[in-house]
């Protein structure tokens, strides 16, 4: 596969604190998780990615075109979707209008061309029975669909988006799941989240990071394969485990390193993901590509 | 940096016509589309649009038949600039507020990462205003042309003049879009106006209010009697200029402090500075000393400046922007004269249009009264009551001899001149009430004459003219051409008139006996 996004020791810092740390990244078109505990540095590199703060070392591409110049920039953010981590909108506006807004600061000037596309995304995410509805009478759920509305118009090469799911009760993260699916086909879409469940079920490749380090670049099934021989059953919590907690049937389902003989258990995402993050990183080598 | 197979896909969802056109300047325009229809809708432009077309419409429909019904084109083309100054504040504030509504809510980082910067979102911004200002450019031509198009129009309009309220439109919306980038709190608007109240007013204490007046977007100059165009001395051309330079300026400032560092809007600045300097230089000097000679002049000997035209054995002299109406001063003077007796129903005027010298456009002096024998002062408006008082006007000349005569009678005289200024009107009682500055029908009052001043009338002379009025007019008419000597002789007393006209003699002294 292409590579489409592109970046080397990506760095960021706030204040003398670094929130990315030499970050690289080779993206390729579908979706792509980002995993993290809070404070990883997640937001900070999909602000990098999608241009609204400037990396303090490193570079990055965006189908090959660098953001570094000003025309440069211009021209990724001429084919990106953002979805911050809060959106904000217009509560006086109707979703409609508020959509219009964003495809207009996305420079797509032709009226008609234009509802078309915003009639189109508001169609896309369901939203199309309630787009002349103003926003402040959305429900949560609503205004969330709307704000991936906002990301999504103009048909972006690259979609960025942050915690979309968050908020949201099980039905409508089923049906964000479905919508990010489907914008995953044919484009980049780099998403972050806390729920390895997105991203078990949505992507096809997924990066954890941890102190604003890539811990992980790889597939689901490669980080879920991280786990094999780390998950096992026992009747109370295992003291060498690095994660143990009591499951629905009163046994204990324990992540680490196990005892010889262990009643070892199938592993999920999951548990790759908490042995990743729980690696001390070798210098240099940390990386674990799947 | 170097990346390898990087992919070059189709961008999707976009029409080849899209891509082919300058996206940068079309979202300009696209964007101040979207903010037009969005100002369009906030209430105060709403409130203040429909108050601005409330106004202007109250004075174009209103069933005026005063002197609006012949309007003086080179006033009536400032006049438009009154009214709109609401309005212009309405669309300060909101498109002030329209600027700022991504920073209040937020958005400024999510929309921050959008393809459209925030100096093209500013100039948008600015020109979402045109709209507005397109419409008060619509309002302000209907004004004129409803006046324009009335058959008693005099005098040419201004272009610069005109220009003013959609000027001060834009000017509004580009200040408002300013403020929200160099002051972005909800409340400077008001603070502006605040301080531009207090500067205007210490600036006027010390210099005087023609010292900052036309730093103002709107000078109306209202209220003094209308002199002929080329006497106004109003530098609307460098206003407009000052204005229109000024707006260039603010969106230029708004544009530099959002972040644009184009060569354009760098030249784009400095003219729109020079414009802006230059309008206020060319405005500042006041009346040049060519201006106000020329006032005198005009003022002193009209003779000079007039074109006069022979109308049934009299001639009209009007200045240049009001031959037109010298038929309907004819139609008075014989409707005058045709009430008169003697030789007066054959004697020869002259209507001279007169106006005093002015040092400002407000001022509304009395003309002196004119010793020239057969003449008969006429000023610069006409309809409503200016036409009663030029009718007493020729009748106190026909019964006199002259203006000047005429501020002696009191006496029979007074009930004559009266009578043939009232004969003929289809509303005599009405139209003499109205010619009373008091608006009184008995009593002593002055009658208001077409040089601004005004004749005695006493009580007993009322009270004989109002007996008059009762009487059938043919019969009055016989009378008075029967006994016209008499009755313009000053030695005839009000009480003989009475005798003389054949109506009630009022009883007591006469408070005005014959001299």
């Amino acid at each position: 596969m292409n590579t489409t996004v592109s970046a080397a020791g990506l760095t960021v810092r706030y204040g003398g604190t670094p929130a990315l740390d030499g970050v690289d990244l080779s993206l390729t078109d579908g979706v792509t998780g980002l995993l993290g505990p809070n404070g990883a540095g997640k937001t900070t590199l999909l602000k990098v990615l999608a241009t609204a703060v400037p990396p303090d070392g490193g570079a990055f591409t965006v189908y090959g075109v660098d953001p570094a110049t000003p025309a440069g920039r211009l021209a990724v953010r001429r084919m990106l979707g953002y979805l911050p981590q809060t959106p904000g909108f217009h509560p006086d506006f109707t979703a409609f209008e508020f959509v219009d807004y964003v495809a207009v600061l996305k420079e797509l000037t032709g009226r008609g061309d234009r509802h078309r596309e915003v009639r189109r995304v508001l169609d896309q995410v369901g939203l199309a029975d309630v787009r002349g509805r103003r926003i402040k009478r959305l429900s949560g759920g609503m205004r969330q669909r709307v704000a991936l509305a906002a990301a999504l118009v103009g048909d972006p090469r690259f979609l960025v988006l942050d915690e979309p799911t968050v908020g949201l009760d099980p039905e409508q993260r089923m049906r964000f799941r479905e919508l990010i699916a489907e914008a995953g086909e044919g484009r980049t879409v780099v998403l972050s989240t806390h729920q390895t469940e997105d991203v078990a079920m949505l992507c096809n490749r997924v990066i954890v990071l941890a102190d604003g380090r890539v811990r992980f670049d790889g597939t689901p099934a490669g980080l879920t394969a991280r786990a094999a021989g780390h998950v096992w059953s026992s009747t109370e919590r295992a003291p060498g485990a690095r994660a143990g907690w009591r499951t629905g049937t009163g046994t204990f389902r324990n992540v680490g390193d196990p005892p010889t003989g262990a009643d070892l258990l199938e592993p999920t995402l999951e548990d790759g993901y908490l042995l990743v993050l729980d690696e001390k990183p070798t210098e240099g080598t940390e990386v674990t590509a799947a | 940096m170097t990346t390898v197979g990087v992919a070059e896909p189709e961008t999707p969802g976009r029409a080849d016509h899209e891509r082919e056109r300058d996206p940068a300047t079309a979202s300009v325009f696209a964007l101040a589309a979207f903010q037009a229809r969005q100002l369009l809708l906030q209430i105060p432009v709403l409130v203040f649009g429909l108050l601005y077309l409330a106004y202007v419409g109250y004075g174009l429909f209103r069933r005026d038949e005063g002197m609006d019904a012949y309007p003086v084109l080179h006033d009536v083309d400032r006049s438009t600039q009154g009214g709109a100054e609401l309005f212009a504040v309405a669309l300060l504030v909101c498109a002030h507020r329209a600027a700022l509504l991504d920073r209040r809510r937020g958005l400024e980082e999510q929309f921050g990462v959008l393809a459209m910067p925030p100096a093209r979102r500013t100039l948008a911004h600015a020109l979402s205003v045109v709209p507005c200002a397109l419409g008060v450019a619509l309002v302000v031509c209907l004004q004129f042309a409803w006046a324009a198009l009335r058959p008693g129009a005099a005098g040419h309009g201004s272009v610069f003049e005109l220009a003013v309220a959609p000027l001060a439109a834009l000017l509004a919306g580009a200040v408002g879009v300013l403020l929200a980038r160099v002051l972005p709190h909800p409340a400077a608007p008001l603070f502006l106006l605040l301080a531009t109240g207090l500067v205007t007013s210490l600036l006027s204490d010390g210099l005087g209010t023609g010292g900052v007046d036309w730093l103002w977007p709107a000078v109306l100059e209202n209220g003094g009697t209308p002199v002929p165009g080329e006497l106004l001395g109003r530098p609307a051309g460098w206003h407009a200029l000052y204005l229109l330079g000024f707006t260039v300026l603010a969106v230029c400032v708004a544009m530099w402090v959002a972040g644009s560092r184009a060569r354009v809007l760098k030249a784009a600045t400095a003219v729109a500075l020079a414009a802006a300097v230059a309008g206020v230089a060319g405005q500042a000097p006041g009346d040049s000393a060519a201006l106000q000679a020329a006032r005198k002049a005009e003022a002193d000997h009209p003779a000079k400046f007039q074109t006069c035209v022979e109308r049934a054995g009299s001639r009209y002299c009007a200045y240049p922007d009001w031959t037109g109406w010298t038929v309907d001063w004819a139609g008075v003077v014989h409707r005058v004269r045709s009430e008169a007796g003697g030789d007066a129903a054959t004697t020869r005027l002259t209507v001279r249009q007169r106006i005093e010298e002015i040092t400002d456009l407000t001022t509304d002096a009395t003309l002196p009264t004119s010793s020239a024998p057969g003449t008969v002062t006429v000023g610069t408006q006409w309809g409503g009551n200016r036409v009663p008082e030029f009718a007493v006007g020729v009748a106190r000349v026909l019964v006199a001899g002259s203006e000047q005569a005429s501020q002696e009678m009191c006496d029979a005289r007074v009930v004559t001149t009266m009578w043939l200024a009232l004969a003929t009107d289809p509303t005599p009682a009405a139209t003499f009430r109205h010619l009373r500055i008091d608006d009184s029908l008995t009593g002593s009052a002055a009658v208001l004459t077409p040089d601004g001043g005004s004749m005695s009338v006493s009580a007993h002379q009322t009270q004989v003219v109002r007996e008059l009025l009762r009487e059938p007019h043919d019969a009055v008419t016989a009378r008075v051409k029967s006994h016209w000597q008499q009755l313009v002789s000053p030695h005839t007393t009000t009480a003989d008139a009475a005798r003389l006209l054949g109506v009630k003699v009022p009883k007591g002294p006469d408070d005005c006996p014959a001299g």
